[in-house]
């Protein structure tokens, strides 16, 4: 069943995201190749995984004055305004025929400890090609003080 | 400083692991069971579980940052996800820089799986200098 074009325009937000170190630390290290535990597991931060993602100290003394997200945390708190697209129930989309098609992001500010994130999304395309439904929304996360930190392109793609 | 220069190259292998889907689950907070559940990968016509393609994603954004040295600099990605990373997939990042101009290094990235077949498509990433 094709998506209906006439959602284009939905908005979706605003959503809070407060960020803490741990969090930080545990997402760079799922990426990097360790376990996202602090406590329990205790194996600790991927060899190669870079310092200002995880170690305090060297965080402290570079420019960010602070660990610092690994730009595509991203995913962590921005990725609301799709979510909640992708489950509206007026939209009808099945979860198990949706796969990730196409992702963008710009990021504009680091992110730090102690951040207040919000984002706002909207559905910025409906389209289908063949028997392939898109659905595109496009969400901008602030932080606490005004600034834009990452803008971003959420596409997914549902087989019809 | 660094120097930067269009034509340098840079590549990250990794391997999903039988835990990554849900160790990147636990992270992320994307926990649909198409990464988890092996039953419902199967059912979806996925022969298994999955990798979450926004944690391809971020093995991308991690060669870059190995590349440019602060993860702080990384300004801008954009992927198409063209082929699912299943479980034992090990996956080969190759930047290439393509422009470097006023500031801003641009490089083109592919990865591709133990087949040779391309898991990105598109993949392009710019840092701030």
């Amino acid at each position: 069943m094709a998506l209906d074009p006439k959602f284009v325009g939905r908005a979706y937000g605003p959503f809070t995201y407060e960020v803490g170190v741990e969090k930080l630390r545990e997402f760079a290290y799922a990426v990097g190749g360790s376990i996202p535990s602090m406590g329990f597991s205790g194996v600790g931060p991927p060899s190669d995984l870079h310092p200002f993602l995880h170690d305090k100290e060297a965080a402290a003394a570079s420019e960010y004055g602070a660990v610092i997200g690994m730009p595509n945390f991203a995913v962590v708190f921005a990725i609301t305004p799709f979510s909640k697209a992708c489950t509206d129930p007026e939209l009808g989309v099945d979860l198990l025929r949706l796969v990730h098609g196409e992702q963008e992001f710009e990021f504009l500010q680091v992110v730090r400890p102690g951040d207040v994130l919000t984002t706002r999304g909207t559905i910025t395309d409906i389209s289908a090609k063949k028997s392939l439904d898109f659905l595109t929304v496009t969400t901008e996360s602030h932080n606490q003080r005004g600034e834009v930190v990452v803008r971003a392109k959420w596409t997914a793609v549902i087989r019809g | 400083m660094r120097a930067f220069a269009v034509g340098d190259t840079f590549t990250l292998v990794r391997t999903c692991d039988p835990y990554r889907p849900i160790y990147y689950a636990a992270a992320s907070g994307d926990f649909n069971p198409i990464h988890i559940d092996r039953a419902v990968g199967e059912a979806a016509g996925l022969g298994g579980v999955i990798l979450q393609g926004l944690c391809t994603l971020g093995w991308a954004v991690d060669a870059f940052i190995h590349y440019l040295g602060d993860p702080g600099k990384v300004a801008r990605i954009q992927v198409r996800f063209s082929r699912p990373v299943a479980i034992s997939d090990t996956i080969t990042f190759s930047g290439k820089v393509t422009a470097i101009a006023d500031g801003r290094l641009t490089a083109e990235l592919s990865a591709k799986n133990q087949r040779g077949e391309d898991v990105l498509k598109g993949a392009v990433v710019e840092g701030r200098l």
